[in-house]
């Protein structure tokens, strides 16, 4: 299984992005429970990997982070779902 | 969070949050219904000012129409970053609904360019076809049912090409467009689509 989404808040992030064409920085703090530090270097580490694509910018003065899931995102999410869902049926 | 049970509850309940809320969607109708239905009332009663000079009418149904795409575009994007979010349901409508601004604003030109080419009968058979789409796809029959009728209406005009396309326009609307936004509005949110 994929070791980068055994952390809960990373696996957060992209079942929030899977389900939304685009989430913005403070949507994906609310689901996740993440503080603004710890969200910021998870969204960094899924960026590294290419799961997400990250787009910034600035509205009216304040920065505004965007973020969505890349087809390499939504592939290892799929597989992982699917692995849960079989070590959930063998009782694990 | 190590068993896959709690991955997969974590997983739920993030996806969970982010349901789809139709009520914008319906905003838009509302709106949309109420703008045109004035209009063409006024147009109706004051006939003679609309139609006072040869372009009179066209500014009329142009600039009134494009002060109400730029409203709705603005709520619509105000609205999303107030949620922080954007489902592919609600891509998709954006994008349908992008593209008959887009037919609206060809078939008004093409209308400024012939002579004999009314553009009310044109613009209600896609409106109904646009509405047929979005009522299938956030699944609510009053929307597919109001765009049934707007094709089924413009297909009897052309039986019957007499009839005031003012008239038309205020029944058409009101039926196809401003009923089935209201009965969206004040649908129970377990009655739509969750995106």
């Amino acid at each position: 299984m994929d070791k980068l989404l055994f952390n809960p808040v990373r696996l957060k992030i992209l079942s929030s992005l899977i389900n939304n064409s685009q989430c913005d920085f403070n949507h994906l703090k609310k689901v996740t429970e993440a503080t603004q530090g710890n969200l910021s270097i998870q969204l960094k580490k899924l960026k590294e990997e290419k799961y997400i694509h990250i787009e910034k910018k600035f509205s009216k003065n304040y920065p505004n982070t965007t973020c969505s899931i890349t087809k390499k995102g939504k592939i290892k999410f799929e597989e992982f779902f699917i692995n849960l869902i079989t070590l959930k049926e063998n009782g694990k | 969070m190590n068993s896959s049970k709690d991955q997969i509850e974590a997983i739920s309940s993030v996806i969970n949050n982010t349901r789809e809320n139709l009520k914008p969607i319906s905003i838009n109708f509302i709106f949309w219904g109420c703008l045109v239905i004035v209009m063409s009332l006024f147009h109706i009663a004051f006939e003679s000012f609309i139609q006072a000079t040869q372009y009179s009418a066209t500014l009329f149904w142009t600039v009134l129409p494009l002060i109400g795409m730029i409203l709705t575009i603005y709520y619509n994007i105000k609205h999303r970053k107030k949620i922080g979010y954007e489902t592919y349901l609600s891509r998709v409508i954006k994008i349908i609904w992008g593209v008959f601004n887009l037919a609206w604003i060809y078939i008004i030109a093409v209308s400024l360019t012939l002579n004999n080419f009314h553009p009310v009968p044109p613009i209600l058979f896609l409106l109904g076809l646009i509405l047929i789409i979005t009522g299938m796809i956030i699944k609510f029959k009053p929307i597919t049912l109001g765009g049934i009728f707007l094709i089924t209406f413009t297909f009897y005009l052309n039986f019957n090409p007499g009839i005031d396309l003012l008239v038309v326009n205020v029944v058409g609307v009101f039926l196809g467009m401003l009923l089935p936004g209201l009965a969206l509005f004040y649908s129970k949110p377990d009655n739509k689509s969750d995106g």
